[in-house]
């Protein structure tokens, strides 16, 4: 165990510059997609198993909490699916090699300039959900209560 | 020709090695293979689902409306295969990096196999049994 701490200490601490951000980049994101990925799926599966499970689960993700999670998983999907395409490009390349420190610059250009007004699109999105809720005497950070669901 | 670093690099020195085919190999391919096939289902399923429908309007009827046709189901039952097995792949290859006991990586890696085939046999089933009728009859029980 304590071995593990170090390796995962280590990891942070390693100072590889760019490719080591773009090594641990890949990685978190790839783990944080696929943790809401087996959520997703199982839930999703639920639509045709248990829809009135789905019905308040697809209720209880419209939370803000659930929602800001939801540009996260945007950001991780988008940032792990460009820099892929890099990795794979230098893999059968290796003429390229010698592009590594810019070709993971030119990522993480493309990944926030593409990112960016996505984020702000999804933000304005809940803030805009939040205040009809507001309006119609509701609040967003309301927990969708089971009951309602199941009958 | 290129500097890099000080460092002139003249050419590529090109050295053929004899690759095992054995499932390593077979994984590292896959992961390149899937992972361009998940660039446009991946990426297409974020921006179709998560941007131009929007999280806040979904509703059980709206998953019903999509399922009706066998393109969407096939593109979500693509895409489920996909994905899950790129992500249980790779949490296996970062897992095998840490766990050093071979008999503890075994073990996982069976566990994550079994985990691999009943997530996708459990959801593709949803997804290919879903009927759409049943489901907006299942949906005006309830208020969404």
């Amino acid at each position: 165990m304590s071995t593990l701490l170090f390796s995962l200490r280590e990891s942070v601490r390693y100072r590889g510059r760019s490719g080591h951000w773009t090594w641990l980049a890949h990685r978190v994101s790839g783990l944080a997609i696929l943790s809401f990925l087996v959520i997703h799926v199982w839930d999703t599966a639920n639509a045709f198993f248990y829809p009135q499970i789905y019905g308040w689960s697809i209720a209880l993700f419209k939370h803000p909490v659930f929602a800001v999670g939801e540009i996260g998983v945007m950001a991780a999907v988008l940032y792990h699916a460009f820099n892929g395409v890099r990795i794979t490009l230098l893999d059968f390349k290796p003429e390229w090699w010698v592009y590594q420190q810019k070709s993971a610059l030119i990522v993480w250009v493309i990944f926030f300039i593409i990112f960016i007004p996505i984020g702000i699109y999804m933000f304005t999105g809940i803030i805009e959900h939040c205040r009809i809720l507001v309006d119609g005497g509701s609040t967003c950070w309301a927990i969708p209560p089971v009951g309602d669901y199941l009958q | 020709m290129t500097t890099v670093t000080g460092t002139t690099v003249r050419r590529v020195t090109r050295r053929p090695v004899r690759i095992p085919g054995n499932f390593e190999r077979y994984a590292y391919l896959f992961m390149r293979l899937s992972g361009v096939a998940l660039l446009i289902l991946a990426v297409g399923h974020m921006l179709i689902q998560h941007v131009l429908n929007v999280t806040a309007n979904l509703t059980l009827q709206f998953v019903a409306q999509q399922w009706q046709s066998w393109g969407w189901k096939a593109y979500d039952m693509l895409l489920l295969a996909f994905a899950l097995s790129h992500g249980i792949n790779g949490l296996r290859q970062i897992l095998e990096e840490y766990i050093h006991n071979r008999n503890v990586v075994r073990a996982i890696n069976v566990f994550l196999a079994i985990f691999l085939v009943a997530t996708i046999a459990w959801a593709g089933y949803a997804i290919a049994a879903f009927d759409p009728a049943e489901a907006i009859r299942a949906a005006e029980g309830f208020a969404q």
